[in-house]
């Protein structure tokens, strides 16, 4: 780069490591920056989220979903469902990546200490909440009960199934209840409905819980309404939420939310928002 | 602030000299009904009565279309495209086109900025220029009819000439070479100003201010308005390609032949795209027309904490170049619940 200040726009070149097929048309990739430094340097908080470029195609942001503890490399959950992830999706290990970011606000960790913790995921949703979740299993003891809720359509489509399904055992002596649950495949041999209706499994305490959500838009208007008659705290439910995004940073325009008098980008100011912030904020939902 | 005088046989020497040191833009009519800012080869060319351009300032620092970076797909390394464009002046900038600059300055040039938008900020001079307003503006009620901030000299018509603000020291520094050209402001200059803005404020079509219309645009989101008037937009993106504050731009990737190369364009986009709100699956945001058509008036109509006014600045563009004549205007009357609807 020439110019005296680095350009916003600018990736840092990224080796893929390795991937894992997580679903049909889900795969798990692990990167780690070229520069050493930067691989050392790297920090993000759960929510938070990266520009991937392939040069020649564009730019995706995509959340990460490894665990913000573990320096040196990150994981991305991508679907394959686009021009560019396609793409990405046929990219062999080895292969160089641009990566920008770490972008957005990510999840209020801080807030969520010394209280137990429900993280609900429906379809790709697992993908930035397995950060929060692996910040919980990191910091175990600033947690108390701690229940995942993990749906999707069908069986072969709940993310990181096999992973949370290997830790059972340790779960069950951790206070971590772990309920995964699918809508539409009578084949599963596991729990069958959406998650609202699975709420009593739920192992926490409503009143000092925090509530992490990721899912579907439709999803969120029945949560909350679920949530707030069960006496979850609303100052304590999060959820995490999509849009086009270009720049990142604000400036682009696509993901502009709002009215006139609470008008927020979900790239700068969230994509994490509150409970507060979705009643603030029309149309975020 | 500094105040002086110039004749308007100076302006046309300031203008000539201004022209040897920088490239310069001003107002020209291009054609039977439209005026641009166009480079300038002969100062008389200037036109210093004009209504609006059909292209705002923005696209000096912001350009419809940039090559951001030339890339390298096996390296998979990005190189800078900064601008490398000197020194240039805009002659001729309403005040409200100069409140849309401050409002672009904030988006671009915050926490985070773009070093494209900056670097050509750097390098422009901006120059005022007072105006008298048509049917389509309503700058007043948008309080942007008048500016303290955001251009180097601002020229006020007055009998003989103008009167001259200075706004900065950059203004100071371009008139500093000519003293020859510069005079006292006299009680006559400043009596026809009076006059002048007195005159102004009578021509606009609308009086008052339009603080609270966000509310009511906020509290009147199911109003009819949005279904009746978006079923005649015919999505053509001219009323934000016009917008002296519209911003948002899409990026892509043009590979050279063999792939080897490339390079990342961003161009303008528009939230009248269908293509504005639509991601991978293929879901949109913003599917109907009349929810992009509402997203602009909401968006128009937030508030800049930096600039401290509406981000539609009330120049009449949008409305002026509607192929569908939509009235832009007249539509925020309505919502607004403001008098004159009707007439």
């Amino acid at each position: 780069m020439t110019s005296e200040q680095e350009n916003v726009y600018d990736t840092s070149k990224c080796r893929l490591l390795r991937t894992y097929d997580l679903s049909e048309v889900d795969k798990l990739f692990l990167f780690r920056f070229e520069d050493p430094e930067k691989a050392q340097n790297f920090r993000f908080k759960p929510g938070q989220f990266v520009e991937v470029s392939l040069l020649g195609l564009g730019e995706v942001p995509i959340s990460i979903c490894s665990s913000a503890r573990r320096v040196g490399f990150f994981e991305l959950c991508i679907r394959n469902a686009g021009r560019v992830t396609s793409a990405i999706h046929h990219l062999n290990p080895g292969t160089l990546v641009g990566i920008r970011g770490p972008y957005g606000n990510g999840f209020p960790m801080e807030k969520f200490h010394d209280r137990d913790l429900l993280l609900v995921a429906a379809g790709l949703g697992m993908a930035p909440l397995r950060s929060v979740f692996l910040y919980a299993l990191d910091n175990r003891w600033l947690f108390g009960d701690i229940t995942i809720i993990n749906s999707a359509k069908y069986a072969n489509g709940l993310l990181f199934q096999k992973e949370l399904e290997a830790m059972k055992d340790i779960a069950t002596a951790e206070n971590i209840s772990i309920v995964q649950t699918v809508t539409r495949d009578p084949d599963f041999d596991g729990l069958h409905g959406r998650v609202n209706t699975h709420f009593d499994k739920v192992n926490v305490d409503p009143e000092n819980c925090t509530v992490a959500m990721c899912g579907p838009p439709p999803m969120y208007k029945g949560m909350f309404e679920e949530c707030i008659e069960r006496g979850y705290d609303p100052r304590y439910i999060f959820v995490t939420l999509e849009r086009k995004m270009k720049c990142g940073v604000g400036k682009c325009g696509h993901c502009n939310v709002g009215t006139a008098t609470s008008w927020k980008y979900i790239c700068k100011d969230g994509p994490v928002f509150g409970y507060y912030d979705v009643l603030d904020i029309p149309g975020l939902i | 602030m500094r105040y002086i005088k110039m004749t308007t046989a100076n302006t046309y020497k300031f203008l000539e000299n201004l022209k040897d040191e920088a490239t310069l833009y001003a107002p020209t009519k291009i054609s039977e009904q439209f005026y641009d800012f166009t480079e300038i080869d002969d100062v008389d060319d200037v036109e210093f009565h004009y209504n609006r351009t059909i292209r705002p300032p923005r696209r000096f620092f912001y350009p419809e279309e940039e090559t951001m970076f030339r890339f390298d797909t096996d390296k998979v390394e990005l190189y800078e495209n900064t601008p490398r464009e000197g020194r240039f002046v805009i002659f001729g900038v309403h005040a409200c086109d100069v409140v849309g600059l401050r409002i672009l300055d904030a988006e671009f040039i915050d926490e985070q900025p773009d070093p494209y938008y900056k670097m050509r900020r750097d390098n422009g001079i901006i120059i005022g220029l007072s105006c008298l307003p048509d049917e389509y503006c309503f700058c007043n009620v948008r309080r942007t009819e008048f500016v303290d901030k955001g251009f180097d000299l601002f020229f006020h018509e007055v009998a003989d000439g103008y009167l001259v603000r200075v706004g900065t020291v950059q203004g100071h520094k371009l008139l500093d070479p000519y003293p020859e050209l510069v005079g006292e402001v006299t009680q006559e200059d400043i009596d026809y100003m009076e006059d002048f803005e007195e005159k102004r404020s009578s021509m606009y079509t609308l009086q008052g201010n339009w603080d609270s219309l966000r509310y009511f645009l906020e509290m009147r989101l199911d109003h009819p308005m949005y279904e009746r008037e978006s079923e005649k937009c015919l999505g053509c993106g001219n009323c934000t390609l016009t917008c002296p504050t519209c911003r948002c731009y899409d990026v892509k990737d043009v590979p050279s032949i063999d792939g080897k190369t490339g390079e990342r364009i961003r161009f303008w986009d528009s939230c009248q795209f269908r293509s504005h709100g639509l991601v991978a699956g293929p879901h949109n945001f913003r599917p109907t027309k009349e929810s992009r058509f509402k997203n602009r008036y909401q968006c128009k109509n937030a508030y800049c904490e930096e600039v401290t006014t509406a981000y539609c600045v009330g120049c009449g563009r949008c409305t002026y170049f509607c192929p569908a004549e939509i009235n832009f205007k007249r539509n925020l009357m309505e919502i607004g619940g403001y008098q004159g609807v009707g007439d």
